[in-house]
């Protein structure tokens, strides 16, 4: 299979008055076509600044790509001129965003957001865009979507706020979607049917998704690969059954053992993975991970680890010690 | 028990409403606050007042004098001595004060309209882009404009010195050549080497046919320019020289430049509404850049521009509604602001030239027969101005409480 796309070596920098933020530290991965990809980690942990970064939308200054490609369909995006990469966005990446209260326009009605979304891409007439829009709405779950067309942002609820954001998303059928954190903002039994839909559309229309979140338990249910980052670097990296049943790194193992899981014994408690995240201001100069590391050695404070393969593109794992730490648990 | 049978169930349409935009609701908040349909009803009533004087009522202020009826009181009823009714009583000249008052009115409201027009039209373009290029990556072919406009600015002095019109021209190109050079170039002290000798020679080489000074004094201001254009512009640049630009025009006082302004260009309404008109730019414009800084940020103008939408697009169809209540506030409140700058003016001789009937410049007519006695010619101009000022602004206060309702106290 060939990947839909392939990032190799991505670096995105942040030029502050403070220094350099170093958000996203050499990241390569592939992705292939209709493949789930699940992308965890806590909070500034470059997640979103990666998605970004592959939309060409980080805030430019203080943003930059300072290194990389990102090939996608045998081109590199990074190459592109802002007009050749709009005609990209939207038509062949699209991208839904957390918060579903403001990534709509309040003052345009659902339908006309839709309608223009589709009309910028497609040649299409208002009534055929129109029409589209109704039953794309349909499509991610809306009753009575003809209707609601006309509705403004405010008179939806969260969830269908970020259906309409996902048939949006959906409109010109791109062929990777990334999805960034879309189901933070919204209760549990909404994210669950946010979940179900977006896996019933991947299986309907067949594109790419990248599902960013700091939910593994999310995740879990829908992805065939995850990328596990920290400190804007990916630490591990592989098919869903490795991440989970063969965990190698230390902190996908500690963020396994910070969820609750049924089989625990009653009134068992969680365990946290200890400390902050580091200043990406300033990274250390070995493992970024090493000081809230139970495994630390020496060699982990001097050198960094390479993310090395155990078992070919279905696993990789940067740490020196993961054939040491195999089979232990942290609880 | 009875059994249902689903298919006989009507279904309500539950998840029908009604359609209501967020300007409908601002109306139907405005409409019902008591002093906003006041100022409403104030606003409404000048507005068609005027108009209809202007367009049915033929007054032809030069031939309106009378010395008979010169300062009589006001009067409801014809008797021996005022044959005629003059319901606000008449002025020096004997002309009847209300019909004045009336056509007074359209001057004023024209003043209002123009003034406020070009305040907001150039002043909430500059704030638009400044604060929307402040936060977004310019695109390639915005950042040659940027470059070329950059060079023309710059021009403009160049071309008052030598009386040189196309010079701002020669420099605009400079500017363009200058960005794609940019591009391609990376040392940084050559290429500021070479568009300050660039900058000089297409400025002092046509000053020269004027006079050496003027050569000399061209070539240093197109060195600038050139070394200006070597670097790299962006729209962080443009926001921050425009906005000091505008910081430098507000700490003049507003009634001060205007008089400067129309000192300038002669007296007249005309240039009177202009002067007053471009005062009030660094308002619009500051009010616009802060306006839409805040909504910039937002996710939809991210989301915008990741289904591809461009900039133009973005700043006029997604940005400029969303920042729409602030300005309309303003605006409405700008509009008593240019009313009361217009009659000022005109006090102090300024605006309208004397037979044109005109507010403030009745006023300026008559103060000094108040000693007299003669308190008609003062006070009903004077209510005018008070009353149509009060209008606009108690519209203005609703018309913020009903676009902004968590302003509300």
């Amino acid at each position: 299979m060939t990947p839909i796309i392939e990032i190799k070596h991505l670096k995105t920098r942040f030029f502050t008055t403070d220094g350099v933020v170093k958000a996203v530290n050499d990241v390569s991965y592939s992705m292939e076509n209709g493949e789930i990809l699940g992308v965890v980690g806590e909070s500034g942990c470059g997640k979103s600044v990666h998605a970004l970064s592959i939309m060409q939308l980080i805030p430019d200054p203080p943003g930059k790509i300072t290194n990389g490609e990102i090939i996608f369909e045998g081109r590199d995006l990074l190459k592109l001129s802002e007009k050749e990469m709009r005609k990209v966005r939207g038509r062949d990446i699209a991208m839904i965003f957390q918060d579903p209260m403001t990534s709509l326009n309040p003052v345009y009605t659902v339908g006309y957001q839709i309608v223009e979304a589709l009309r910028l891409h497609n040649d299409m007439t208002k009534a055929e865009a129109r029409k589209r829009a109704g039953e794309l709405l349909a499509l991610v779950g809306i009753p009575g979507a003809e209707e609601r067309l006309d509705d403004y942002p405010h008179q939806f609820s969260g969830g269908m706020r970020q259906r309409a954001m996902i048939a949006m998303g959906l409109s010109c059928e791109p062929k990777l979607l990334i999805a960034d954190e879309p189901t933070t903002a919204l209760d549990v039994t909404i994210q669950a049917q946010i979940v179900d839909l977006v896996k019933k559309l991947q299986a309907e229309l067949g594109m790419a998704i990248m599902w960013i979140t700091h939910d593994l338990g999310v995740v879990a249910e829908m992805a065939d690969r995850i990328n596990v980052m920290y400190a804007g670097a990916i630490i591990e990296t592989g098919k869903i059954r490795n991440i989970y049943k063969k965990t190698k790194h230390p902190y996908t193992m500690g963020l396994l053992g910070s969820l609750p899981r049924l089989d625990d014994p009653p009134g068992s408690e969680l365990t946290a993975v200890p400390g902050l995240p580091p200043d990406l201001l300033a990274l250390p100069k070995g493992c970024a991970f090493a000081a809230r590391c139970a495994y630390r050695t020496e060699k982990c404070l001097a050198e960094k680890p390479p993310l090395v393969e155990i078992d070919g593109r279905d696993h990789a794992v940067a740490c020196w010690h993961w054939e040491a730490i195999e089979g232990k648990k942290t609880k | 028990m009875t059994e249902i049978n689903p298919e006989e169930i009507t279904v309500t349409d539950f998840a029908v409403r009604e359609h209501r935009s967020l300007w409908i609701d601002a109306w139907r908040r405005l409409i019902s606050s008591r002093t906003a349909r006041l100022g409403m009803f104030i606003v409404v009533l000048f507005v068609f007042s005027s108009t209809f004087a202007h367009y049915f009522l033929n007054y032809e202020p030069k031939k309106d004098l009378d010395y008979s009826l010169k300062l009589k009181p006001p009067t409801l009823v014809a008797n021996e001595e005022v044959p005629s009714v003059h319901i606000f009583g008449t002025d020096k000249l004997g002309r009847d004060i209300f019909r004045r008052v009336v056509h007074g009115g359209w001057n004023s409201l024209r003043v209002g309209i123009v003034a406020v027009g070009i305040s907001l039209f150039f002043g909430g373009l500059i704030g638009l882009f400044a604060g929307f290029y402040e936060n977004i990556i310019m695109t390639r072919t915005e950042r040659l404009i940027l470059y070329g406009i950059t060079g023309f600015v710059m021009g403009i002095l160049t071309a008052w010195i030598a009386a040189q019109p196309f010079q701002p021209f020669l420099l605009a190109a400079v500017g363009i050549a200058a960005a794609y050079f940019n591009e391609l170039y990376e040392g940084k002290a050559q290429r500021m080497l070479i568009f300050a000798l660039l900058g000089a020679a297409v400025t002092a080489i046509p000053a020269l046919l004027v006079s050496s000074t003027a050569a000399l004094v061209c070539g240093i201001w197109g060195a600038l320019t050139g070394a200006l254009l070597s670097r790299p512009l962006d729209g962080r640049f443009f926001s921050n020289v425009i906005m000091r630009v505008m910081d430098i025009v507000l700490s003049f006082p507003g009634y001060l430049l205007a008089i400067a302004i129309v000192a300038f260009l002669g007296p007249g309404l005309e240039k009177g509404m202009i002067a007053i008109g471009v005062v009030g730019i660094p308002v619009y414009a500051r009010l616009t850049r802060s306006a839409v800084l805040s909504v910039v940020q937002k996710e939809y103008i991210l989301a915008a521009q990741s289904v591809g939408e461009g900039h133009g697009r973005i700043i006029f169809r997604h940005l400029t509604p969303n920042i729409l209540s602030p300005i309309i506030v303003q605006t409405t409140m700008g509009l008593a602001n240019a009313i009361l700058s217009a009659a000022a003016l005109g006090f102090l001789g300024l605006g309208a030239i004397p037979p044109e009937p005109e507010w403030g410049a009745m006023l300026g007519d008559s103060y000094r027969y108040l000693a007299s006695g003669a308190w008609w010619a003062v006070l009903f101009p004077g209510l005018a101005i008070m009353l149509s000022v009060l209008g606009f602004n108690l519209l203005g206060d609703g018309l913020r409480d009903a676009l902004d309702p968590k302003l509300r106290t």
